[in-house]
């Protein structure tokens, strides 16, 4: 695993999961109409933490309902189902309520992907400092490290998320803004 | 000293040890900070083909 700072890219020679290829599928489809950012635990099990999820959470960038519509559409034919509503209207009216909203594979809840707007302006952020990540012959954008570490240290704060921090402290040791952890964590600790 | 009987000595000398922790959240943060030290140390094959078994089974 190589992490380069400088283009904000790490480069995984793994073998991928069957999840790693699940959100390879779906990320590949949604990126046609919008920017995406994976946000919470995928990071830290794409990034080797040994552990399994139910579902991979993603911001996605603000769009109307005539293009949110396509994508959902696309994602219809690719295989996808929406788990909160079946018409589209109301699945942007979730959207657009701040609500996430849950993608999955026809008839297989999990895993799943959580898909919500970003709504506070620390939520927005996440499209500014993003990483990509090589894998496979394709790239997975995840938001940034300090980012990662920040919210689940001091705001999901279970024993989990305190892990999964742990775990990418670990494996990023030196290269980790510090600095810009504490200052996300001070934004944070406002806005709770 | 025999090519093959060098190595495991290497070896050896770069094994780490999971420190027993006093309480199941200590001794899960020690195994956490074991397994990313691994992680770091070792290929990315190596690693992933363990962690597979994990996220793979769950999927299946």
């Amino acid at each position: 695993m190589e992490y380069n700072l400088k283009n904000r890219e790490i480069t995984l020679h793994r073998i991928p999961s069957e999840l790693d290829e699940l959100v390879l599928r779906f990320t590949s489809i949604i990126e046609r109409y919008v920017k995406y950012t994976i946000i919470s635990g995928y990071i830290s099990i794409l990034l080797g933490r040994a552990r399994a999820t139910e579902d991979v959470d993603l911001f996605i960038e603000f769009i109307n309902f005539e293009k949110f519509k396509e994508m959902y559409n696309n994602l219809k034919e690719e295989g996808f189902w929406c788990l909160n509503a079946e018409d589209p209207r109301e699945i942007f009216s979730f959207l657009e309520e701040g609500l996430a909203v849950r993608f999955s594979i026809e008839g297989k809840p999990i895993p799943n992907f959580e898909v919500k707007f970003p709504k506070r302006e620390i939520d927005k952020g996440t499209f500014e400092d993003f990483l990509k990540v090589h894998i496979g012959g394709k790239i997975i954008i995840i938001s940034s490290l300090e980012r990662q570490i920040a919210f689940k240290r001091y705001y999901l704060k279970s024993d989990k998320d305190i892990e999964d921090a742990i775990h990418i402290e670990e494996l990023f040791k030196e290269k980790i803004d510090y600095e810009k952890i504490n200052k996300l964590r001070r934004v944070i600790e406002s806005i709770k | 000293m025999p090519k093959e009987q060098q190595k495991i000595n290497i070896d050896k000398e770069k094994r780490v040890f999971l420190k027993p922790g006093k309480t199941n959240q200590e001794d899960r943060i020690n195994f956490v900070k074991f397994w990313a030290n691994y992680v770091r140390t070792h290929s990315d094959k190596e690693w992933s083909k363990q962690q597979n078994i994990i996220i793979n089974s769950q999927i299946r």
